[in-house]
């Protein structure tokens, strides 16, 4: 899963162990990004 | 449109029209009571919350004339205003 | 069965059309006005594939305003599962409006081009394939063809003695259209109000039996007369159909 720090905007790796928190800075207010995937939707 | 007979009898036919709504029926019940021959004509279409039969029934009673005969009729009449409302349209422009 | 129609135009433009129609009873006005509404198919986006929306919408929210934009719609061109791809590729900061959805078809295209569908900020952007298909109406209001679509009866009106000098001073409202001896005058010219048109008189105004006003814009998929007659068209197939199943 990819994040991306809210504080210092640097893209984040979260495995299992590390908990939520940023690796480079340490602030554990993370967003996440929305997928590069093309997303299909019926209008209705 | 799908055509089901329910009833029927050497003048009256009761007859569900599955797929039209409406918009047709109305139109139908209305050249069909223009007829000499039909004697009354009617349709029901029930709402979809009411559950059980959502398709409109037509029912039709006839002075004498088979009921299928003045269907017809009525189909064509419908045709047939339909196309002179076309060409009173057209021709208007 | 001498059901002359008798056809005459008040108010006759590509978008919309104001008509009288004599001869017509109440079933056959009312089903062309819903056949209008619900039955003459048109084009519309009805699947988008979203490459990036950093917009400030969710991609269904944008997907259904793309949906909502009229699309042109050719007569005869285009079987039930037909489909037109458009694109659109817009980089704030900017309006993404609807004439910028690029059609591969110049038949197919948005009917108006300044439909707004989204204001994107600095560095958000919203790239999207959307596919366009024939629907109807009564499946879904974004394929409507017509709308503000309806009739009215003709009034007849009979001017009548002068009115008392005392009398009442009330506003006497019609709307639509007024027959006055041969003359059709939409009740717009006279404000609505036909003590303006006729002061001081006594005036009786009466339903012209199976005399119907109809109104009818289109959304710009097609003209408007286009539209009433493809609508007469779904009728007379379905009338068609039934004597051939009748018949059998």
């Amino acid at each position: 899963m990819s994040y991306k720090c809210s504080r210092c905007k640097r893209d984040v790796e979260l495995d299992a162990y590390g908990g939520v928190r940023c690796p480079y800075c340490g602030h554990r207010v993370l967003l996440k990004e929305r997928s590069r995937d093309v997303k299909e939707v019926d209008v209705q | 449109m799908d055509l089901r007979v329910i009833e029927q009898q050497d003048t009256e036919l009761t007859i569900e029209i599955a797929g039209e709504d409406h918009t047709f029926m109305n139109v139908l019940k209305g050249a069909l009571l223009e007829l000499d021959d039909v004697a009354a004509a009617t349709y029901d279409q029930n709402p979809e919350q009411s559950g059980g039969q959502t398709e409109p029934v037509l029912t039709l009673k006839t002075e004498g004339a088979k009921p299928l005969d003045c269907l017809e009729q009525g189909a064509t009449l419908v045709d047939e205003q339909m196309n002179e409302f076309r060409t009173a349209f057209e021709n208007a422009r | 069965m001498a059901t002359d129609f008798d056809v005459e135009f008040i108010e006759d433009t590509e978008r919309e059309a104001r008509f009288l129609v004599r001869g017509i009873t109440p079933a056959f006005a009312n089903g062309i006005r819903r056949a209008i509404l619900a039955d003459v198919p048109t084009l519309s986006i009805d699947t988008v594939r979203f490459v990036e929306n950093s917009s400030v919408l969710f991609d269904e929210v944008l997907a259904l305003r793309m949906g909502l934009v009229p699309l042109t719609t050719p007569e005869g061109e285009f079987d039930e599962d037909d489909t037109v791809t458009l694109a659109i590729d817009v980089e704030g900061p900017a309006t993404a409006y609807s004439g910028d959805l690029v059609s591969p078809d110049p038949q197919v295209e948005p009917a108006d081009e300044n439909i707004p569908l989204i204001e994107l900020k600095d560095g958000q952007r919203l790239e999207a394939e959307a596919e366009a298909k024939l629907g109807r109406g009564r499946d879904h209001a974004k394929f409507q063809g017509g709308v503000a679509v309806g009739y009215r009866h003709l009034q007849h009106v009979e001017v009548g003695d002068d009115a008392s000098e005392y009398g009442e001073d009330e506003a006497q409202i019609v709307r639509g259209v007024i027959e006055d001896g041969d003359e059709l005058v939409a009740t717009s010219e006279f404000g609505h109000d036909l003590t303006n048109r006729y002061p001081g008189k006594e005036v009786t105004v009466e339903d012209v039996p199976n005399a119907f006003v109809f109104h009818v814009e289109s959304d710009g998929s097609m003209p408007v007369d286009e539209l009433v007659l493809r609508a007469v068209d779904t009728l007379s197939t379905r009338a068609d159909e039934l004597r051939e199943k009748v018949s059998l």
